[in-house]
């Protein structure tokens, strides 16, 4: 009887050794194989060609690229932080603030990632330190050339005209993770008000109220433009390049003269993620790279090396030029203004 | 006169479900690089670009596999509690039954995010099987309703002649009851792959290059380009789902699927 | 054939055992991860217990108007579901023999085309210059403006009725077919008209149908945010809340209260309905 139990536990022992070396076996493979993230499509295919691909040739190590979302990522990180699932996640700049402030990722130094001293300091600062910005674009007013002859050119001239009813106009919906500031914050200051006084914004809502569509994500908002539900609306202007790119020419975009808001894509590194992800970062912001990366996506890049072709050049709206979020301010009372949101405008 | 007016609502109602399919399905025809209606052109390219874009064909084969596994597994453990619950008389078993419908209550983002963090904590991770484990607990549901609804309207008295005929309670199950609840199993699993193949919001919190299924492939592509490539896997997974339902319906006959014949 | 029962069941259980592995794999991995989510609601920030996310929803008019147009919403669907559903699912198993393969796929292919694609399809259809506006007001001149449709609560609820009413068609489907017929042709044949033998016969016979298609409907409405967030219409309701907690404001404190508020209504609403299932049932 007791030399039974005892087998069984010697049994039960081996086989949890057994998967433990397994397991171990398996973090070691990992160790040479990092887990790097993108959207989908073109998107994807362009960090591999760019970024992977010279960080495999000069590391001698793989990357395997998850396509997904950065809420999805956030979590998964968050489930696991002592072994994330991720070595590097792209992120929306609020959320790399919340990651930031929530002590999840590791700081950025130029000893760690040689390229770090071509990056604007200030797209650093917005991370806290935890994170940069690799590409960004611009928040403002596109519109369909066909309906708009004559396009508003600032967001006051937007407001008034839409409100008079001279067209209908498309803006981005509180489900869309980034409206509080594409939106709200964006507006707001352009009308006078500031990250404390956002009335001008729920004002100017109030005024447009009848001729007004809200878009639940990107391609909601061209649907709208394509189909003829809407004449204008804000929208970033490197998806409108790429909509222009892929036929649909009667399309137009215009920073409004306040200023669009900045909207950029960030990227950091998990605490206790492989050390070999700060080789890819130093991949990602490489000038020569972000370069090939900015001539497909249609997006500014961040590294002040960077040289853009012509076609791209008069497309790029410089951040100088762009209203630069003040996004820990704003992640520190968004909620309030969500919760603003859902009970004067309701949708 | 009656039937003629119930066949023309019945008309109505099948181009009330399938007007904007038909749009989907046109698109993923179109010559352009964009989304829009009407066409420019007709081309396959649409199709084409997913055989080319690696990661579709991918998820496409971890959804399928996914969602027939979670439907079998619910099946294997909805099946039984149905029979068991249907001629139990007393009021808990309504309690019960209300236990095992309540998935369908709590949204599933919630049911994602929660399992993400527990499925970590417990060591399963992110992986394929808790996509499987996930995945049932939202089927799981589907079937134990249908196969309820069916089975209740089986006079008992069927199976209790079988039992003093001397049949056991296996042989009285596939003798007498399977047959009799197959519609009722049939629906609740076309329910169950229909809910785990389109879904999204599970399946989202448990993604990885090796784990990604079709919706949150998709989510991720159009976070940057809506080309039609979307309505042509559309369109596919309609051919498919036709392929399947006409060769199950070769397989299996019409009359298999019906209890009166 | 005793003796071989006797050999293959010699361990011969009680019913309920058929219950258990259902019943131990939802408490693993449902009850178990709901419960472990739930603590954030009643956590307080710096780790004390505390019931004000509860207070702060249940008292507020706000919030009781959105619980409220939730389950109100989801009633309407299911009952407008059930009254398009029941005479299709009828026509299906009478009329067109039964529910052939063609049949199936037509009421599946909603389920089958992502929502993206499906919410881009109405957009096509009811856009102000879309398909519909085109022909009313160009080419056929009945009307002076085009019609407002997009963004409306009546395409918010027809687009539900659309991904739901498979559901109920299905489920009713499935019952009907296990009616055995001769019930209705001795009715007819002892002379009853068609009208009075479905509504004494074939009704309620298939009260358990229009059950079951009407607690899924009822619960997928109400747990469902993605039809709504994208084609808008205006409802604010619980699971689109919960959404924007999981994607703007990352208050999961907050996701998991509301989630908790809604599953206990939920549930409510099942047991009555289960209830009166039973009673109008067989």
């Amino acid at each position: 009887m007791t030399m039974l139990t005892r087998r069984r536990l010697l049994q039960t022992g081996a086989g949890a050794g057994l998967m433990l070396a397994g397991a171990s076996r398996m973090a070691m493979g990992q160790a040479r194989t990092l887990n790097v993230t993108a959207y989908g499509g073109v998107w994807e295919t362009t960090i591999r060609s760019c970024f992977v691909a010279p960080f495999e040739a000069k590391t001698g190590a793989k990357a395997t690229v998850s396509l997904g979302s950065p809420a999805q990522w956030l979590a998964q990180v968050e489930a696991s932080p002592a072994k994330p699932p991720l070595d590097v996640l792209i992120m929306t700049p609020d959320l790399a603030i919340t990651a930031a402030q929530a002590d999840r990722m590791q700081d950025f130094t130029v000893e760690k990632i040689p390229n770090l001293a071509k990056i604007p300091r200030q797209f650093t600062d917005a991370c806290l330190g935890k994170g940069t910005y690799f590409d960004y674009g611009v928040a403002g007013i596109t519109y369909n050339k066909k309906t708009v002859p004559n396009p508003p050119k600032s967001f006051a001239e937007f407001v008034d005209r839409v409100a008079a009813g001279d067209f209908v106009a498309s803006v981005p919906s509180i489900t869309y993770a980034v409206t509080p500031i594409m939106l709200i914050w964006a507006m707001a200051q352009a009308l006078g008000g500031s990250v404390e006084n956002v009335d001008p914004f729920f004002d100017a809502m109030k005024k447009m109220k009848k001729n007004l569509l809200f878009w639940s994500g990107p391609n909601d908002f061209f649907n709208h433009l394509a189909s003829g539900e809407a004449d204008l609306g804000i929208y970033f202007d490197g998806r409108t390049w790429n909509h222009y790119d892929e036929g649909a020419t009667w399309i137009d975009f215009v920073n409004p003269k306040e200023g669009g808001a900045l909207a950029a894509v960030a990227i950091q590194i998990p605490k206790n993620a492989d050390p070999l992800a700060f080789a890819y970062l130093n991949e990602v912001l490489d000038a020569q790279n972000q370069t090939r990366f900015a001539e497909v996506m249609n997006y500014a890049v961040t590294n002040e090396d960077v040289v853009y072709s012509a076609k791209l050049k008069p497309r790029i709206t410089p951040w100088q030029q762009a209203a630069f979020p003040p996004y820990e301010k704003i992640a520190a009372v968004r909620n309030g203004w969500v919760d603003r949101w859902n009970r004067e405008i309701g949708r | 006169m009656g039937g003629f007016l119930l066949s023309l609502f019945v008309v109505a109602f099948f181009a009330f479900m399938l007007a904007p399919i038909v749009v989907v399905v046109v698109i993923s025809f179109t010559s352009a690089g964009y989304a829009a209606f009407p066409i420019p052109g007709w081309s396959l390219r649409w199709f084409y670009r997913i055989w080319e874009y690696p990661p579709f064909v991918d998820a496409m084969i971890t959804s399928v596999q996914v969602a027939v596994l979670a439907t079998v597994l619910s099946c294997v453990l909805a099946i039984p509690a149905a029979l068991y619950l249907t001629r139990a008389r007393s009021g808990w078993a309504d309690g019960v039954t209300t236990f095992l419908l309540s998935p369908l209550s709590v949204p599933m983002i919630v049911i994602g995010f929660s399992s993400l963090f527990f499925l970590t904590w417990i060591g399963i991770g992110i992986s394929f099987t808790a996509l499987v484990i996930t995945h049932t607990v939202a089927c799981l549901p589907y079937v134990l309703r249908t196969v309820t609804a069916v089975h209740r309207a089986v006079p008992p008295a069927y199976e209790e002649a079988a039992a003093i005929l001397g049949a056991g309670r296996w042989a009285t199950f596939r003798e007498v009851t399977l047959p009799l609840i197959r519609p009722g199993i049939a629906a609740g699993a076309l329910f169950s792959f229909l809910t785990s193949f389109d879904n999204l919001p599970i399946s989202f919190f448990f993604g990885s290059a090796q784990t990604n299924t079709l919706p949150v492939v998709m989510l991720s592509y159009i976070e940057n380009q809506f080309d039609p490539s979307i309505a042509a896997l559309s369109t596919l997974q309609l051919l498919l789902a036709v392929i399947c339902l006409l060769a199950a319906d070769r397989i299996y006959g019409i009359e298999k699927m019906t209890v009166a014949a | 054939m005793a003796r071989a029962n006797a050999s293959r069941f010699r361990f011969n259980p009680p019913g309920w055992f058929l219950l258990l592995p259902a019943v131990l794999f939802l408490i693993a991995f449902f009850v178990l991860p709901l419960v472990d989510d739930g603590l954030r609601s009643i956590r307080a920030d710096d780790g004390s217990l505390t019931l004000a996310r509860y207070v702060a929803i249940l008292s507020d008019r706000f919030y009781l108007g959105v619980i409220v147009e939730t389950v109100a919403l989801s009633s309407a669907v299911t009952v407008i579901c059930v009254l398009i559903g029941y005479p299709v699912a009828y026509h299906l198993v009478r009329r067109a023999g039964c529910w052939s393969a063609l049949i199936v796929f037509l009421l599946i292919a909603p389920l089958l085309t992502s929502i993206i694609m499906r919410t881009f399809g109405w957009q096509v259809l009811f856009a102000r210059r879309g398909l519909i506006n085109t022909l009313l007001v160009q080419d056929l001149g009945l009307l002076e403006q085009p019609l407002r449709i997009l963004n409306t609560p009546g395409l918010a609820i027809a687009a539900l009725v659309h991904v739901l009413v498979p559901f109920m068609v299905l489920s009713i489907a499935a019952v009907l077919q296990g009616i055995d017929q001769r019930l209705e042709e001795g009715a007819q044949v002892l002379g009853a008209s068609r009208w009075r033998t479905f509504v004494e016969i074939t009704l309620p016979l298939s009260l358990d149908g229009i059950g079951t298609g009407a607690i899924l409907v009822f619960m997928i409405a109400n747990g469902s945010f993605v039809t709504l967030a994208l084609l808008g219409g205006g409802f604010q309701t619980l699971p689109l809340f919960i959404f924007q907690q999981f994607n703007t404001t990352r208050d999961f404190g907050m996701a998991s209260t509301m989630s908790t508020v809604l599953l206990v209504i939920a549930m409510a609403c099942l047991y009555l309905q289960l209830r009166l299932v039973r009673r109008q049932g067989i």
